[in-house]
């Protein structure tokens, strides 16, 4: 039996983990913060939510959807957008403000469309607790047990494609060193289009699994951005398996640190969660100006007896 | 993004000039408005730009000319608005005996006693304008003091690590006011003693005009600081850094002082609005309106450029107002389907972002390169010199 702070913590940090995960993937192909992982996290959570209540049944078998309606979004924006930038190697905070022009746009149709459910379906879309469709399994919320599997089960094959196959030797072989790459025949273009793929995948993936541990709105990626920044920040932006990681650390971090405190101070607490994810964010970049990248790729290095350099650095 | 690289063309006839039409044509288009919708809409959207110009254009001082990407313009924008929330009312009520500690914030005592306050103020003139520059001078001194604590961690990190820490730290200060309600009542509006009271027949013409005549104040400060040696010290920090330390600039104190004098200046706006709107309502300051939405002004009006960024602001401004005001006549197709057009103004910021950066990147009115020594100095100091005809031809 899982106390009530751990099952929703796991749920919230897989979710943050997989979004961290696609932040981190996208800086180190296309060097862009993504902005608009937000509004991607947000509408992989309706997308889930519109299936569970028109179609009825758990809300699980709508994950899928949610990660194919994320990728859409990714290849949107990289298609309309990102690829242009990349061509005229724009600076970072181009890429960036780019990414938050498409997040505007993203949620004012969230917003819309949270409107249509309203009037047409006369549901409420605005105020969500998705973990009301959800099952019990072996006497905990199901939630507990099947996201965090299926977040594992996502970034193994996440793994086995990066690693086994050509087409991921070929991103990391442009993560790595995109000219060399090039020069060897490899298209950049296919690798960052599969890059923003993955990651818009993942960010809505991730945006479904949060609405399970917190109230569903139209702000949610809003307000869980910073997060998925301190999450990606604190794995170094370095490697996908860092964010991940980082995602994972900052999610729990929070539920955690706010059950144990708010036992000791009391429940006052509760309103300054959103604290410990950015003190971990602040901490890590007093300590480490250019990310934990600095401090933790000679470390990997060491462990791993191979030298892996950040794109760019 | 700085617009440094774009050639200098001297002989434009002002008819050709981007700034000078499209302030011809919002003067226009503001003149149509009030004939077809009367003055108060005029005034809103003056108000409202107003608040708007002060904050952008402290925002491009840090943006445009220091080179700091601030993604936590609401920060000090809350600053500004929370500490004339809290502070200047509470003042008066010590001074009146009524009740200023922690309870002054409680709604149920707060909406007794600030129409007294008010009140009190309505009673002299000379006391009103004293409280409003009191205020102002509160907001901008919190301004500096909170732009100087986010500097301390934040300004030796670089472009989009520096965007997100000050990003965070906005968030912080938002969940700050929401939560803790001694300081502005937490989710409910705490009031702000009206210091245009006094002119109460004509409130609204009288706060319209303190705020463009402050946002004109703040404009032509900026334009003089940006143009001086400080300003010029700003720009070399932008354009390289390294330079700019070899010279034996302090690259970290520049940085901060621009933060500051930006902080201050926002904060200012922030208090600007407060008044204007009589509360003080935290939830009200959001990231999206106060950091994301000053980009957009900027971004369109040209970074770097103080008369684009408010040509852009005052453009921005008019087109949210017209979705708004004309929403059922424009956008009835949507209404048709229960969507309030009102979303269309997040759709217009973000396409104005992606539009500009995509096939605009100078803005409308391209900030001006200036070089830091004329041509013809450089080369009279090349002859001096004996550089004679290789330098300039």
């Amino acid at each position: 039996m899982m106390p009530a702070w751990l099952a929703s913590g796991l749920v919230y940090a897989s979710g943050l983990s997989l979004t961290a995960g696609g932040i981190t993937l996208l800086y180190i192909t296309t060097r862009t913060f993504n902005f608009a992982h937000a509004s991607m996290a947000t509408w992989g959570f309706y997308v889930v939510y519109t299936g569970t209540v028109l179609y009825g049944g758990t809300p699980y078998r709508w994950l899928p959807l949610a990660f194919l309606f994320g990728a859409l979004l990714g290849v949107i924006c990289y298609l309309a957008l990102n690829r242009l930038l990349l061509y005229r190697q724009a600076n970072t905070i181009t890429l960036m403000m780019s990414t938050l022009g498409y997040d505007l746009v993203l949620l004012s149709f969230i917003q819309m469309y949270c409107d249509y459910l309203t009037y047409s379906l006369k549901l409420f879309p605005r105020r969500v607790t998705m973990s009301v469709f959800d099952i019990e399994l072996f006497g905990t919320s199901g939630a507990s047990i099947i996201l965090p599997l299926t977040a594992v089960a996502v970034l193994t094959l996440l793994h086995l494609f990066i690693t086994r196959t050509k087409f991921g030797t070929a991103m990391r072989a442009t993560i790595e060193n995109s000219l060399l790459a090039g020069a060897s025949g490899i298209n950049s273009d296919w690798v960052y289009m599969m890059s923003w793929i993955i990651g818009g995948g993942m960010a809505s993936l991730g945006g479904a699994f949060m609405a399970m541990a917190m109230t569903g709105t139209p702000v949610l990626g809003m307000t869980t951005i910073p997060f998925m920044f301190a999450g990606a920040i604190l794995g170094g932006l370095h490697s996908l398996y860092g964010g991940i990681l980082g995602g994972f650390v900052v999610g729990l971090a929070e539920y955690a640190g706010v059950y144990f405190l708010a036992a000791q101070a009391g429940s006052w607490v509760l309103g300054y969660r959103m604290a410990i994810p950015l003190l971990i964010m602040a901490i890590t970049l007093i300590a480490f100006p250019q990310g934990l990248a600095g401090a933790w790729a000679p470390m990997v290095s060491r462990l791993r007896g191979l030298r892996r350099r950040g794109v760019g650095a | 993004m700085s617009g440094a690289d774009r050639p200098v063309s001297r002989d434009e006839s002002i008819w050709q000039r981007n700034d000078v039409i499209i302030g011809l044509a919002m003067v226009a288009v503001l003149t149509v408005i009030m004939l077809f919708r009367g003055l108060p809409l005029v005034l809103t959207i003056l108000i409202d730009a107003a608040v708007f110009t002060i904050v952008t254009l402290s925002l491009n001082l840090e943006v445009g000319h220091t080179g700091i990407s601030q993604f936590g313009r609401v920060l000090a924008v809350i600053a500004g608005a929370f500490v004339v929330g809290a502070v200047p009312g509470r003042l008066l009520a010590f001074f009146k005996g009524l009740p200023y500690g922690a309870s002054y914030a409680d709604d149920a005592v707060n909406y007794k006693v600030v129409p007294e306050l008010s009140d009190l103020l309505a009673s002299s003139l000379p006391l009103s304008i004293g409280f409003l520059l009191f205020c102002f001078l509160l907001a901008a001194v919190a301004g500096a003091a909170v732009g100087w604590l986010t500097s301390r961690p934040a300004i030796r990190l670089k472009e989009a690590y520096l965007g997100i820490s000050l990003l965070a730290f906005g968030d912080f200060f938002m969940w700050i006011g929401h939560n803790w309600e001694p300081l502005v009542g937490g989710t409910t509006a705490v009031f702000v003693p009206d210091p245009f009271r006094v002119v109460w027949g004509s409130r609204f013409e009288v706060v319209v005009i303190v705020a463009i005549i402050v946002a004109l104040l703040v404009y032509l400060y900026l334009e003089r600081l940006t143009k001086s040696p400080f300003g010029r010290t700003l720009h070399m920090v932008r354009d390289c850094d390294l330079a700019a330390a070899v010279c034996g600039k302090d690259i970290v104190k520049i940085r901060t002082q621009s933060l500051m004098i930006g902080s201050a200046l926002a904060a200012i706006g922030g208090a600007l609005y407060v008044i204007y709107a009589g509360t003080t309502t935290a939830i009200g300051f959001t990231r999206l309106t106060w950091t994301f939405w000053p980009w957009a002004y900027m971004m369109l009006g040209g970074i770097g450029s103080n008369r684009g960024v408010v040509l852009g602001v005052l453009m921005l401004t008019v087109a949210r107002t017209l979705i708004i005001t004309y929403r059922s006549s424009l956008f009835g197709f949507l209404m048709a389907w229960g969507i309030d057009p009102m979303w269309l103004e997040y759709t217009l910021m973000g396409l104005v972002i992606i539009l500009v950066v995509l096939f605009m990147p100078h803005g409308l009115v391209p900030a001006k390169v200036e070089s830091i020594l004329p041509a013809d100095k450089v080369r009279r100091a090349a002859r001096e010199h004996g550089f004679g005809e290789t330098v300039g031809g």
